[in-house]
């Protein structure tokens, strides 16, 4: 599975790259927007549908209710302290990477945000920082759910809602849907509210 | 905002299906799932490699954003290992 997924995201990178060369906004906008969507959206109805029939996964996350809240909690204090620690260890502005990792891998809000908060050097880590966080879940994800059941959905941080929540789910099991879904909700809507109480800090 | 719903309606419309068709019959769904994965992830490599703003900051702060994402991922992992054994989750 992740060979094809490697596969596609490399010829769709390739087919973009040629595309925004070649320069047709509108071909760009319905491939990269309304295409993802619509796939997304089918995806989200047929993994529900999947779910609801499965009575296992129902009942499993029944067992574990609330508490599946922490899942987002721990990985938000996780991603934050990581900025900490990573900034001292290269030695730059610590508000400012504890920020770009507050994004929780959600790039397209982080980078337009930091670069607005911190200025363009800034702006642009917060563009690959949180991509990076994105592309490593996908690749890492037959390693990491070998590690903990969990860790994919703690790796992809905001993206478990949408771009790798197909793939937890393929990988960690039908009764990960609604946590991962939640978790990647959670952090979503948290996500511009820390990344500016952060850099108010300063 | 109006994104987020747009994402809630289409996954509880389908558990709420699912729940309702669960005593007829077994529906194949493997299938559609991987060949909806294939599409989407082609459209999100297409949305990053026509993204000129974010290659054109990978060559000046690739590495330091590598070091940190990966640090994000490593602690994200950790915490929720340890948050998993405080709460008791399987």
């Amino acid at each position: 599975m992740i060979k094809y997924i490697i596969l596609t995201l490399i010829a769709g990178i390739v087919a973009g790259y040629i595309g925004n060369i070649t320069g047709s906004t509108l071909v760009i906008n319905f491939v990269s927007e309304h295409l993802f969507d619509a796939f997304l959206i089918l995806l989200l109805f047929v993994m529900g549908l999947s779910f609801g029939l499965d009575k296992d996964a129902v009942a499993k996350l029944k067992k574990t209710g609330v508490k599946v809240l922490v899942i987002p909690i721990a990985t938000a204090l996780g991603s934050i302290l990581a900025g900490l620690i990573g900034g001292l260890i290269l030695g730059v502005n610590t508000i400012a990477s504890m920020a770009v990792s507050a994004g929780y891998g959600w790039y397209t809000l982080t980078g337009p945000l930091i670069g607005e908060l911190f200025g363009p050097y800034w702006g642009a880590l917060g563009f690959t920082v949180n991509f990076f966080r994105e592309l490593i879940t996908i690749i890492i994800m037959p390693l990491a759910v070998k590690l903990d059941k969990h860790a994919p959905v703690a790796s992809g941080g905001a993206t478990t809602m949408d771009t790798t929540l197909p793939i937890i789910v393929r990988y960690c099991g039908t009764d990960m849907l609604i946590t991962s879904f939640s978790s990647g909700f959670i952090l979503t809507l948290t996500a511009p509210f820390t990344i500016i109480a952060i850099a108010s800090l300063r | 905002m109006s994104n987020l719903i747009n994402l809630i309606i289409p996954l509880i419309a389908g558990i709420l299906l699912g729940y309702f068709l669960r005593n007829k019959k077994r529906v194949k769904l493997d299938k559609v799932i991987f060949w909806a994965i294939i599409a989407l992830i082609f459209s999100l490599g297409f949305s990053i490699g026509s993204n000129s703003k974010l290659l054109n900051s990978l060559p000046t702060v690739g590495l330091t954003a590598i070091i940190i994402s990966v640090m994000t991922i490593l602690f994200s992992v950790f915490f929720v290992k340890i948050a998993k054994k405080v709460v008791k989750i399987e």
